[in-house]
C-alpha cells in the first residue's frame, strides 16, 4: 500500500501549485506543506506591496492610494510581461538549443542582465501607457517602474518555488527571493530619503563659504584692532609779507613724517561771483608709510576741524615701494571764524589707510564659547556627581543576588508599612509646623528641607523597625488565631489602599481617555471602592492562608519596583528630560544637569547593580559565616569587588555626559549647545566653528582621559 | 556537641540533595564527610551553619537550635562556626590583613564597619593567626598575590580569628596539589588537638581520610551509607567501597 501510494504523491503537477501561487502569492507553498515559508512569503508580499505603492503615491504628491495601486498594478503587469517573455525564451533556448550547464548559467545572466538593461531603457515608455490624465502623468518616475520590475521578477521566483516544492524538488534557496527583496527596499528606501545626488553635486559650491568658516574660524577666536597711522605739519595761513611761517618738519626715523614747504602761504579763496582763486602750491613729502598702500591727505583748520581738501589737487596719494611719497597741493580753502584775527597756524594730516592688527587679546565669541564648554564640562560632572550618589545605593537594591534571599514574615512588613506611612506622616505635619515658625519655605529653603529630609527619613524608619517588631512579637504573645486575623486584617488594609489607587488611576487614567473628563469622574469613586474591596479582599485571604509568620520575598519585590522605575527612566531619552527639566526651572545648565542626572542615575544604577550581580558569591558567603552582618558583608565581600567596575563605568558615563551635555544644551539646557545653537539660527557660522571646534576638542581630550583612567582602575 | 536530626534539603528547582540525614558530632572530633561529587557534602556543611536553609529537620549545637534561630541568634551562632571553602573565598582585592581580620566582624560593632575600624586586640589576634599558619610576612600584601596554598592558610587563620568553637571545611584542599594537602591538614589537625576544638571536613582522596579523619560518615545521594572510625575505613570491603561511591568505581592506591 504504502509503497503505491509514494509515487502518487510525487507525480502530483507541480504545474498546480505554481498556478495557486500565481493567484495567491505563497499559497502554492502553504498546500504543499510548507506553511511558514507560504505565510512568510505572502507577508513579504503585501508589505513591499504596500510600500511600494505608498512610496509611488508619495512621489505624486496626491496621496490617492487607488490610484497609484492602479498605475503600479498596470507597470508591474508589463513588466511581468516582458519577464515571461525571458523566461519563455529560456525555457526554448535550454530546451532546443543550449545543453551543457555552463552555457544554461550564462544564458540565464545574459538574460537578467537583459531585463535589467531592458527596464531601464523602456521606463519612460511604460510609465507614458500608464495614463494619459494629468495626474498620472506626475507618477512619471523611475522608482515606480524599477519597484515594479523587482516586484515582478520576486512573484515569479514564488511561483516556481511553488512549482519546484509541489513537485518534491529540494527545496530551492531563499537567495533571490532576499535579493530582489532587499534591492526592492534600497530602491524604495533610497526615494522615501529624498536622496538626490545631482542636487548635492550641484549645490555644493554655496556650502563651501561656510563650510570653510565652519572648519577653520580661528581668526574669530581673536581680536583685532583696527590701527591708522597718522603724520602732521603745520602751515601758516595767511601769509603776511615777511613771515617764515612754523619751522618745517624733520624726517624722523621709524616713524611715518612729512614735511611740508612752504609752511606759510595763502588760503584759496571762491569769490561771491564763483570765481576760483587756487592758495599757495605746497610740496608735501612723506616717508616711512606702508609701501604700497595709500594715504590720504586731511586739512585741519585751526579750530582742529579736519576735511578733505577739494580742487586744490590730489587727496589719495599712493605710496612707493620705499614707503615714501611726493606730491603738491593748493591751500584749500578754509573757513576761519570772525574773531579770529591774523595768521592763523593749520594742520596738514595725512592718514594711511587704516589697517586691521591682530592682537592677543580673546574675541567676545571665543570668550562666550570658553564659558559655554566650561559650563558644558561642569554640567556632565555634576550630573555625574549626583548620579552617583543616587545610583550607588539604588543599585544594591537593584542587585539580584542581594536581594533575593532578603525575606521577611508577613505580619513585619504589615506592621512596618502600616508605621512607616503613619511616621512620614508626622514627618510631614512635624516639618510644616517648623516651617511656619521659621517664616515658611521661601525664607529658609535649605534649612527646612534639611529638616524635612531627617525627619522624613528618621519618623519613616523609626516607624517601620516600631511597627515590624511590634506586630512580629504581638503574633507570638497573643493566641495564634487571633493574630492571623489581625495580621489579615491590617495587610487587607494595605491591599485596599492600593486598590483604591489603582481604581482611580483606571479611572481617570483610563476611562477619561474614553469618556468626557467629567462624565468619568461621577464615577470615579465607584470604581476605587471596587478596587479596594476587590483588593482588600485578595489581600486578606492571601495574608490569611500564609498565616503571621509566612514569609514574603520582599527583597525580590523592591528589586523588581527599583528595577522597573530604573528602566523606564532610562529608556526615556535625556533630551525629553531636557524638556521637562526646562518647564520645571526653565532653560539654563541647571535644566541640563537635571535632565543629565535623572537619567544617570538609571544608566549608571543598572550598570552598577548589574556588575554587583556578577561578583564572585564565595566571600559573601565567606562574611555570612563568618556571623557579619549585611552592612558588614556588603562593605568587606561587595565593595572591594565592585569598586573597580564602579570606577570604570562612572568614568565611562562622565564621558557621555559631558557628550549628551553639548546635545541638551541645543534644547536649551545651557551650556555651550545653547550657544551654538544661536550662533547657527544667527548665521555666524565662525563663532558657530569655534564652537564646535571646542566642543571636539574637549570630547577628544576626555575620550583619553577617562580610557587611561580606566586602563589604570581595571 | 552537635546533633542533626532527619535533616532533609530540598532546592528550589527541585533537586533532593539531603534526604533524612541523622548523626550526631562529639566535641573534639575530627569527622570527615565523603562522597562522590553531588553526594550532598556541601550541602550537609552548609546547613549547619545555615548558608543553605534546611528544608526539614532540626540541627542542635550545645542545646542552641540553629534551625529555629532567628537572624540575630543565627549570626552569634555563626561567630562560633569557623568555616573554610575549596576556593578560599578570600576578597582578592583586599589584603590579606583586611581578609584575616573579617574573620572578626561577628564581634565588631556593624556602624564601625563603615570606617574599617576594628579593635586594637583584633589586630593583634590577626598577627598571632597568621603566624600560627605560618605566613605573617604576608600580612600587607593584596590576596591574590599569594600562592593557592597560602590563600588556604589564610582562609584558616580567617576561621581562626572567630575563636571557633567548631570549624566547617568544605573539601580545603581540593584544589591543592598532595604536599600543600597535608600541610594544609596538618594545621588543621594541630589546631583540633591543641584546642580540642570539632572539625567537621569534607574529602575527595581516601588516603587523607586515613590519615586524618576521626570518624567518618559517607554520603551518596543525600542519603548517610557508611558511618566508622579511621579503622573502618582502612578496612573498607570492596562491596562497602562500592556502596559508598557506586558501582563504576575504581579504587586507586589505598
Ligand atoms: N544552589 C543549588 N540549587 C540547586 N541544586 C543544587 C544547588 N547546590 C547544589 N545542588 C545540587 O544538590 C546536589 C548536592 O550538591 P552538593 O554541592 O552538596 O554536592 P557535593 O557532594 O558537595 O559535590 P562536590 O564534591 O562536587 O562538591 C547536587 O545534585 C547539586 O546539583
Ligand atoms: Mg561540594
Amino acid at each position: 500500500m504504502d509503497a503505491n501510494q509514494e509515487p502518487t504523491v510525487n507525480r502530483r503537477p507541480s504545474l498546480l501549485y505554481g498556478a495557486l501561487s500565481l493567484v495567491l502569492p505563497g499559497l502554492g507553498q502553504a498546500i504543499a506543506g510548507q506553511f511558514r515559508r507560504g505565510s512568510g512569503i505572502f507577508l513579504t508580499f503585501i508589505v513591499l506591496a504596500g510600500l511600494s505603492i505608498w512610496t509611488v503615491a508619495q512621489r505624486a504628491r496626491f496621496p490617492d492610494l487607488t490610484l497609484s495601486a492602479q498605475i503600479f498594478w498596470i507597470v508591474f503587469l508589463e513588466c511581468a510581461a516582458l519577464l515571461l517573455f525571458l523566461i519563455c525564451i529560456r525555457y526554448l533556448l535550454n530546451r532546443f538549443l543550449i545543453k551543457d550547464v555552463s552555457g544554461q548559467v550564462f544564458t540565464q545572466w545574459g538574460l537578467i542582465i537583459f531585463y535589467a538593461v531592458a527596464i531601464f531603457l523602456i521606463a519612460d515608455s511604460l510609465l507614458s501607457n500608464a495614463g494619459t490624465s494629468e495626474e498620472l502623468q506626475q507618477v512619471y518616475e523611475s522608482t515606480t517602474v524599477f519597484s515594479a520590475a523587482i516586484f515582478a521578477v520576486f512573484w515569479f521566483w514564488q511561483i516556481g518555488d511553488a512549482a519546484r516544492i509541489g513537485a518534491r524538488q529540494e527545496i530551492p534557496s531563499m537567495g533571490p527571493a532576499i535579493a530582489s527583496a532587499c534591492l526592492l527596499i534600497f530602491v524604495l528606501g533610497w526615494n522615501i530619503t529624498q536622496i538626490d545626488l545631482p542636487k548635492a553635486i550641484e549645490e555644493y559650491r554655496d556650502t563651501q563659504v561656510i563650510l570653510r568658516q565652519l572648519i577653520w574660524p580661528w581668526e574669530a577666536a581673536f581680536e583685532f584692532e583696527v590701527v591708522s597711522v597718522e603724520a602732521t605739519a603745520r602751515v601758516q595761513a595767511p601769509c603776511p609779507e615777511g613771515e617764515i611761517g612754523p619751522p618745517e618738519n624733520e624726517p624722523i626715523a621709524g616713524e611715518s613724517w612729512i614735511i611740508v614747504t612752504p609752511t606759510c602761504g595763502e588760503l584759496s579763496v571762491l569769490s561771491l561771483s564763483g570765481e576760483f582763486t587756487p592758495g599757495t602750491e605746497l610740496t608735501i613729502t612723506g616717508g616711512n608709510f606702508t609701501p604700497g598702500s595709500e594715504v590720504e591727505i586731511f586739512w585741519k583748520n585751526p579750530i582742529g576741524n579736519p576735511f578733505r581738501p577739494r580742487g586744490v589737487g590730489e587727496t589719495i596719494i599712493p605710496i612707493d615701494e620705499n614707503g615714501e611719497f611726493v606730491t603738491n597741493l593748493n591751500i584749500p580753502q578754509a573757513l576761519i571764524p570772525d574773531t579770529a584775527v591774523g595768521a592763523q597756524i593749520h594742520t596738514v594730516v595725512i592718514r594711511e589707510e587704516s589697517t586691521v592688527v591682530f592682537t592677543w587679546r580673546l574675541s567676545r565669541e571665543m570668550k562666550l564659547a570658553l564659558v559655554g564648554m566650561l559650563e558644558t564640562i561642569m554640567l556632565g560632572l555634576m550630573a555625574t556627581f549626583f548620579g552617583i550618589i543616587f545610583a550607588v545605593p539604588l543599585s544594591f537594591l537593584a542587585a539580584r543576588n542581594l536581594m533575593s534571599n532578603i525575606v521577611s514574615t508577613i505580619s513585619a512588613i504589615t506592621g512596618g508599612l502600616l508605621l512607616a506611612v503613619a511616621g512620614l506622616i508626622l514627618a510631614g505635619l512635624i516639618t510644616g509646623q517648623i516651617s511656619s515658625l521659621l517664616g515658611g519655605l521661601s525664607e529658609n529653603p535649605i534649612l527646612i528641607a534639611l529638616i524635612g529630609l531627617v525627619l522624613v527619613l528618621g519618623l519613616g524608619y523609626l516607624g517601620w523597625r516600631l511597627g515590624s517588631w511590634g506586630l512580629a512579637t504581638l503574633g507570638e504573645r497573643a493566641p495564634a488565631i487571633l493574630s492571623r486575623i489581625l495580621t489579615a486584617f491590617l495587610f487587607a488594609l494595605i491591599g485596599a489602599a492600593f486598590g483604591y489607587a489603582l481604581g482611580l488611576f483606571f479611572s481617570r487614567g483610563i476611562r477619561a481617555i474614553i469618556l468626557p473628563d467629567e462624565v468619568a469622574a461621577l464615577t470615579e469613586d465607584r470604581y476605587a471602592i471596587f478596587g479596594a474591596g476587590v483588593l482588600g479582599v485578595i489581600s486578606f485571604i492571601y495574608a490569611y492562608r500564609i498565616n503571621f509568620d509566612g514569609e514574603i520575598r520582599i527583597g525580590m519585590i523592591i528589586y523588581a519596583i527599583v528595577r522597573t522605575i530604573m528602566n523606564i527612566v532610562r529608556a526615556i531619552e535625556p533630551l525629553i528630560w531636557a524638556l521637562v527639566g526646562i518647564i520645571w526651572v526653565g532653560p539654563g545648565p541647571f535644566a541640563g544637569t537635571i535632565a543629565l542626572t535623572l537619567h544617570t542615575i538609571a544608566a549608571l544604577g543598572k550598570l552598577y547593580s548589574e556588575s554587583i550581580e556578577s561578583i564572585d558569591p564565595g566571600p559573601l558567603e565567606a562574611i555570612q559565616a563568618t556571623g557579619g552582618n549585611r552592612l558588614q558583608t556588603i562593605i568587606y565581600a561587595v565593595i572591594p569587588q565592585v569598586l573597580p567596575p564602579f570606577i570604570s563605568f562612572t568614568i565611562y558615563r562622565w564621558d557621555i555626559n559631558v557628550r549628551l551635555s553639548t546635545v541638551i544644551g541645543l534644547v536649551g539646557g545651557g551650556g555651550i549647545g545653547f550657544i551654538l545653537i544661536q550662533w547657527i539660527r544667527q548665521f555666524e557660522y565662525e563663532a558657530a566653528g569655534l564652537a564646535v571646534w571646542l566642543i571636539a576638542i574637549t570630547v577628544s581630550v576626555l575620550d583619553y582621559v577617562s580610557s587611561e583612567i580606566r586602563e589604570r582602575f581595571v | 556537641m552537635l546533633q542533626i536530626e532527619n535533616l532533609t534539603k530540598i532546592y528550589d528547582d527541585g533537586t533532593q540533595a539531603l534526604t533524612d540525614v541523622s548523626f550526631t558530632v562529639e566535641e573534639g572530633e575530627f569527622l570527615v564527610v565523603i562522597g562522590l561529587s553531588g553526594s550532598g557534602k556541601s550541602t550537609l556543611l552548609r546547613c549547619i551553619n545555615r548558608l543553605v536553609e534546611p528544608t526539614e529537620g532540626r540541627i542542635t549545637w550545645n542545646g542552641r537550635d540553629i534551625t529555629a534561630a532567628d537572624q540575630s541568634e543565627l549570626r552569634e551562632i555563626r561567630r562560633e562556626i569557623g568555616m573554610i571553602f575549596q576556593h578560599f573565598n578570600l576578597v582578592k582585592r583586599s589584603t590579606v590583613m583586611t581578609n584575616v581580620l573579617s574573620g572578626r566582624l561577628g564581634y565588631t560593632p556593624p556602624a564601625w564597619s563603615l570606617i574599617n575600624r576594628f579593635r586594637k586586640e583584633d589586630r593583634v589576634r590577626a598577627m598571632q593567626a597568621l603566624e600560627r599558619v605560618g605566613i605573617p610576612d604576608k600580612a600587607g600584601n593584596r590576596a591574590d598575590e599569594l600562592s593557592g596554598g597560602q590563600q588556604q592558610r589564610v582562609g584558616i587563620a580567617r576561621a581562626l580569628m572567630q575563636e571557633p568553637k567548631m570549624i566547617l571545611a568544605d573539601e580545603p584542599v581540593a584544589s591543592l596539589d598532595p604536599v600543600l594537602a597535608h600541610s594544609i591538614l596538618g594545621n588543621l589537625e594541630r589546631i583540633n588537638q591543641e584546642d580540642n576544638m570539632t572539625v567537621i571536613c569534607s574529602l575527595h582522596f581516601l588516603d587523607l581520610v586515613q590519615r586524618y579523619a576521626s570518624r567518618v560518615i559517607g554520603l551518596r545521594d543525600g542519603v548517610i551509607v557508611f558511618e566508622g572510625d579511621s579503622q573502618d575505613i582502612r578496612q573498607l570491603s570492596d562491596e562497602r567501597f562500592k556502596e559508598i561511591y557506586g558501582e563504576e568505581a575504581e579504587r586507586l592506591g589505598g
